[in-house]
């Protein structure tokens, strides 16, 4: 699906300096544990991600319409509490293995499905958008523009949870 | 090789079974990404509702939240599909961790508990307190489960002693 990078044979500058932080020292040396710790909390954080945001965007588009969308909207603060958790998570796998990462089509996917969601998120609070979602009452339909970007956002963080599962699959062998 | 083991021999060299273990990105890479987004949009939704059963986003009326109903059994149905057809790939490798049981108990617990939420809190006209309280009981026992079914997922990958029969882990 994606093309394989090629590694360079030996390690970049960036590379080194990211070997070089307690981060790494910390993620190597425990990695036996932790490891699979964070990746059960990157998956817990997705599915926390989803559970606000994904009913959030349901109802937007249409689904339990009787719920007015601003008292559904109490729960996003949960969402981004999913998110800061797999940011945290993201920084530490990262840190541990850079180059798995960086030499990796799937991870520079999945930042770029992670952008066009920001993007999405910007379009909905820093427009008309949310004032009008938020105001709506139960019954009501939302308005088109605020459909567009409900769909985009389950579109991109579907894309995001897809491209960081295939991660595994486009890694580069391990040199360094 | 007991009738056990050549059971699973059997599985793990029909061509199904060597198609999710392949080279294809559409057999276990995908499989493997339909079954973790089921696993957002089953344990998300599930979670979502439990945290309004316990009180929070307090203005939601409970009664719409059984709408979303059919989201968690789509899910349900893809990571059963997505599941099994792990399970072909790689049979002996599940079935002799002890944890994936678990795992299995506790989604058993999780949907069980998704049926009852829906039927005695969810759709009650006016719940009295003590069935609120019950509900948030349950609402409780259900979060668990689900963080112990993604914990326990996640570590299958990390605790298997076998991948194959007669291929010990490390082999």
């Amino acid at each position: 699906m994606f093309p394989l990078f090629e590694e360079p044979e030996f390690a970049e500058p960036w590379e080194l300096w990211v070997r070089a932080t307690f981060l790494h020292q910390f993620v190597i040396e425990n990695g036996r544990w932790l490891w699979p710790t964070l990746e059960s909390l990157h998956f817990l954080g997705l599915s926390l991600l989803l559970a606000t945001i994904g009913l959030f965007d349901l109802r937007v588009l249409g689904l339990g319409r009787g719920i007015p969308p601003g008292a559904l909207h109490r729960l996003i603060p949960i969402g981004i509490a999913g998110y800061a958790v797999n940011v945290l998570t993201g920084i530490l796998f990262f840190s541990g293995f850079p180059e798995q990462y960086f030499y990796n089509a799937a991870f520079w996917w999945k930042g770029t499905f992670m952008a066009i969601a920001g993007i999405n998120v910007a379009a909905f609070y820093l427009t008309a958008s949310f004032r009008e979602v938020k105001m709506l009452p139960a019954g009501a339909d939302a308005p088109f523009r605020a459909k567009l970007i409900a769909g985009t956002s389950l579109g991109a963080w579907s894309a995001v949870l897809i491209c960081g599962r295939l991660l595994t699959f486009y890694r580069p062998p391990f040199f360094h | 090789m007991t009738p056990l083991e050549a059971g699973f021999d059997w599985i793990e060299n029909t061509s199904l079974s060597m198609w999710v273990r392949g080279e294809s990105m559409f057999a276990f890479p995908l499989i493997l990404s339909a079954h973790t987004l089921g696993m957002g949009f089953l344990a998300g939704t599930s979670a979502g509702i439990d945290l309004r059963v316990l009180g929070l986003a307090n203005r939601v009326p409970m009664s719409e939240l059984a709408k979303f109903y059919p989201v968690m059994w789509l899910a349900l149905a893809v990571n059963f599909t997505s599941g099994t057809l792990l399970l072909i790939g790689y049979p002996y490798k599940a079935f002799t961790n002890p944890l994936f049981y678990v795992k299995l108990t506790l989604i058993a617990v999780a949907v069980y508990l998704l049926v009852r939420i829906r039927r005695e809190i969810l759709l009650q006209a006016e719940p009295a307190e003590t069935v609120l309280r019950r509900g948030r009981s349950l609402a409780m026992v259900s979060l668990a489960c689900w963080v112990g079914v993604i914990f326990a997922g996640r570590l299958l990958a990390y605790t298997y002693s076998w991948l194959l029969v007669g291929m010990p882990n490390n082999f």
